[in-house]
């Protein structure tokens, strides 16, 4: 089981590239797709789950191109659209059986499935109530039982916490870390800690490009001793944010405690352990950095 | 003036939001289209064997009242939608939460559609220039003569559509596929008003016959008669607007309108009538409130009380807890891998499924008297008349089809199916016939019984054209309301009166053309999979 994203690209009308060079291979396990707003996420996702086509670069599902039998993908993959709709006049158990005869399942093991998966997302009690009357999250559960019906081997979740309450976000992970096991899981988001605790691989995109690709570990080892904080008086907070990449700042009692990123200490800092956000900002960065480097002439 | 500023930036506002759309491309296409078949003189205006020499008043007059009378009704379906729009963007409820009054609110759509049909008037003056020029009967150029019909007729028709279409979107009951249906027959009936308020009265037109018609059709009427009369006393009062070829004419000159002050005051007081539609309109405007847009949208059983789902969002977090505690994985049943079996009925089933969900009793008490009524009802009366009900009852849930996945942002999951192309297509369009076949089904009985296999084959036809028009329509329109409008039209001409080229329904001898359909059947199917195609990356 190996998905292969080969130097793909997506150019939309007007000549906008989403997506450029895009290179990346997944085996089992859950790949945190990490970008911010308008990374190229929602594309790359698209892409993958054969809604749209690459306009350059292949992908390989299995050693096979997915342009030239995307039905050999698509009986495997399971996709939670960022944003997706629901048929509002019908039920849970209706919806979920309509897509499963869209998906081609076979109607007893449908049944059977359906009924389990309420019973995980726990809908089994709403499952007969109209799904125009469902909440944000009671919809997102629906989805990720649709994404589940045919068992995928590719689960494709797009910003799924969007929208959440924190508590939601929560199950959420947890639900996606269970999983995983024998299962490639994309998870695209734009929330660090929603990778944080599940992700086994990191991939960090930007402005279309692939920024990093890395464990958590590899992504954390980067920033080792680059993260510094110190208090500062609120009046010199500015001083502070012209002179440093910031990562966070929190106002208490004895002045603002200031977390920056730079390969020296700043005077009477003191080293901290880095966060996965940390060593986000820092290839974010790095890669604006060297963009901004190319964009002016020698 | 502050309330004019904003009135002027929600209009403007609305405006450009249709402009920019393809829609808005095909809507002027259209337009241009009616200029040129005016133009090219397949739409005539005709006083028995008459017509007038293209000058610039009788140019007018016609372009006039091919505007108020023919864009009136496609002019409907083009603007209503603007208050759904603004619903489905959620631009409606910023709006809500400022100090705007409903009947603002109502107004400002009613004058946005008013500057998207204006518009197209505008393109009908530009052909009536051109055509008075290119035609070269009279090239003498008299702009009063030429726009005023223009201006007072079509402007304050469109005006009166423009309110109505604002009406329509805010009564619950009128603002789906019923109301395009319905206004399609009120549409006929303010014509047959007009026009009754003038035949029968040819020599003594009451003031209240102005009144009574929103094309302006009476003042052109009496008017040309009365100039006609003078060239010819024997004129016989003929009138007519007729689309297609008719014969060559003998000409007179007609020098164009002369206005008195009721007839200007009937046309202004279709202005009027726009203005009190609009703000009726307020009365039922549910102002964005999500408990009634919920309810008007059709899931009246839905609970949305958020209470109750975040006592849901608890339970389940702990039911997840508990689960994950067990291992939820063994409890899921294996799905079998290797290459799937079509299953292509199955998924006919579940289309058939969706399309009759939600369905009232009466509509499955309604479809089964039809059904019967096919059966028990004289050949002939089947044949002319229950068939046709038949097959305009289940019109809503044929208008469905196509357009089904983009309504309700459903199309990511569905297009992600294997063969979405190859299944879902076709099993969507063969469920449009178990339909047509089911409500209809009664009449192929008879036609069995009767041996009547050139009846059968019309039929058999007729029950596949009908959802190919629509799966045609749905994928490349989007929605459901060009199916809604044009079905409604070809109904209401082509089987209903057994128009010969038109009448789709096959079984009646004199006008059934079973080959063209079977070729029409196919043709839109084909532009139907192309559509389809156009939206799967891999079809």
């Amino acid at each position: 089981m190996k998905l292969s994203i080969e130097n793909v690209g997506k150019c939309y009308r007007g000549g906008l590239w989403a997506l450029r060079q895009f290179t990346l291979e997944l085996k089992p396990g859950v790949l945190g797709l990490l970008g911010p707003n308008g990374a190229g996420k929602t594309t790359l996702m698209s892409i993958l789950a054969t809604i749209t086509r690459a306009s350059e670069g292949r992908v390989l599902w299995g050693g096979v191109d997915v342009a030239s039998q995307p039905n050999a993908l698509r009986r495997v993959l399971g996709y939670l659209p960022q944003d997706f709709g629901v048929y509002p006049n019908l039920n849970a158990q209706e919806f979920l059986e309509y897509l499963a005869a869209v998906k081609g399942l076979e109607a007893k093991i449908a049944q059977k499935r359906i009924d389990q998966l309420l019973d995980l997302v726990n809908l089994q009690d709403v499952r007969k109530r109209p799904l125009g009357g469902f909440s944000g999250g009671m919809k997102q559960r629906v989805g990720i039982a649709q994404a589940l019906l045919n068992d995928p081997e590719l689960l494709i979740v797009d910003e799924p916490t969007a929208g959440l309450d924190p508590e939601e976000r929560v199950r959420f992970r947890n639900l996606l870390a269970e999983l995983s096991g024998e299962r490639i899981v994309i998870l695209s988001t734009h929330i660090v800690s929603d990778v944080e605790a599940t992700a086994t691989d990191i991939a960090l995109i930007a402005g279309g490009h692939l920024v990093a690709h890395a464990a958590p570990e590899e992504l954390l080892r980067r920033v080792d001793g680059k993260v510094w904080e110190w208090v500062v008086p609120s009046a010199d907070l500015n001083g502070v944010k012209e002179a440093y990449r910031v990562s966070s700042t929190a106002r208490r009692s004895d002045g603002v405690h200031v977390r920056v990123l730079t390969g020296e200490a700043p005077r009477g800092a003191q080293p901290v352990a880095p966060t996965l956000e940390d060593a986000y900002l820092d290839a974010l960065s790095a890669h604006r950095a060297g963009r901004s480097a190319r964009a002016v002439p020698a | 003036m502050n309330s004019a500023r904003v009135l002027g930036a929600l209009v403007k506002a609305d405006f450009l939001t249709r402009v920019r759309r393809t829609s808005f491309l095909l809507t002027m296409g259209f337009t241009l289209y009616v200029g040129y078949e005016t133009f090219a003189g397949h739409i005539v205006l005709r006083l028995d064997d008459y017509r007038g020499v293209y000058n610039s008043a009788w140019v007018g007059a016609l372009m006039g009242i091919v505007t108020s009378a023919f864009l009136s009704l496609v002019g409907f379906y083009i603007v209503k939608g603007s208050i759904l729009r603004d619903e489905q963007t959620r631009v409606g409820q910023i709006l809500a939460a400022t100090p705007m009054s409903k009947s603002f609110y109502t107004v400002a759509k009613g004058l946005g559609n008013f500057a998207v049909l204006a518009s197209m008037v505008g393109v009908m003056a530009v052909a009536a220039l051109l055509m008075q020029i290119v035609r070269g009967e009279d090239r003498t150029l008299h702009w009063g003569a030429l726009l005023g019909p223009l201006v007072l007729y079509a402007l304050p028709a469109m005006a009166f559509v423009a309110g109505l279409a604002v009406l329509w979107e805010t009564l619950p009951w009128l603002r789906g596929g019923v109301g395009n249906v319905v206004y399609f027959f009120v549409w006929t009936g303010l014509l047959s008003m007009g026009v009754s308020a003038v035949v029968g009265h040819e020599g003594s037109l009451r003031a209240n016959a102005f009144f009574r018609d929103f094309t302006g059709m009476p003042t052109l009427m009496s008017q040309m008669r009365a100039a006609l009369v003078r060239v010819d006393p024997g004129f016989g009062n003929g009138f007519s607007l007729t689309i297609g070829s008719v014969g060559p004419a003998k000409r007179f000159v007609w020098n164009g309108l002369v206005w008195n002050g009721v007839e200007v005051a009937a046309r202004l007081a279709w202005v009027g009538y726009a203005l009190l539609a609009a703000l009726l309109a307020a009365v039922f405007f549910h102002r964005f409130d999500p408990a009634r847009v919920k309810a008007q949208g059709g899931a009246r059983r839905a609970e949305a009380a958020p209470e109750r789902g975040e006592v849901i969002e608890l339970k389940a977090a702990r039911h997840l807890a508990e689960q994950k505690r067990e291992g939820w994985r063994g409890m899921l049943t294996a799905v079998p891998r290797g290459e799937a079996k079509a299953r292509f009925f199955a998924l006919v089933a579940a289309e058939l499924r969706l399309m009759l969900h939600g369905q009232m009793w009466w509509w499955y008490v309604g479809a089964a008297g039809l059904f019967v009524g096919c059966v028990a009802a004289p050949l002939s009366e089947g044949r002319t008349g229950v068939l046709v009900v038949a097959w305009l009852w289940p019109l809503l849930l044929w208008a469905q089809m196509g357009n089904r996945e983009a309504r309700w942002a459903t199309e990511s999951l569905v297009f992600a199916s294997p063969q979405a192309m190859a299944r879902q297509l076709p099993a969507a369009w063969l469920a449009g016939v178990l339909v047509a076949m089911g409500t209809g089904g009664g009449l192929a009985i008879r036609l069995g019984i009767a041996g009547d296999v050139h009846g059968l084959v019309g039929w058999a036809v007729g029950a596949c054209f009908i959802p190919s028009l629509a799966l045609a329509c749905g994928v490349w329109s989007g929605g459901s309301k060009l199916f809604e409008a044009l079905y409604t039209v070809w109904w209401y001409v082509g089987a209903l009166h057994h128009v010969s080229g038109l009448d789709y329904t096959g079984v009646v001898a004199a006008s059934a053309r079973p080959g063209l359909f079977a070729g029409l059947t196919v043709m839109l199917v084909g532009a139907a999979w192309m559509g389809r195609r156009a939206r799967v990356a891999y079809a």
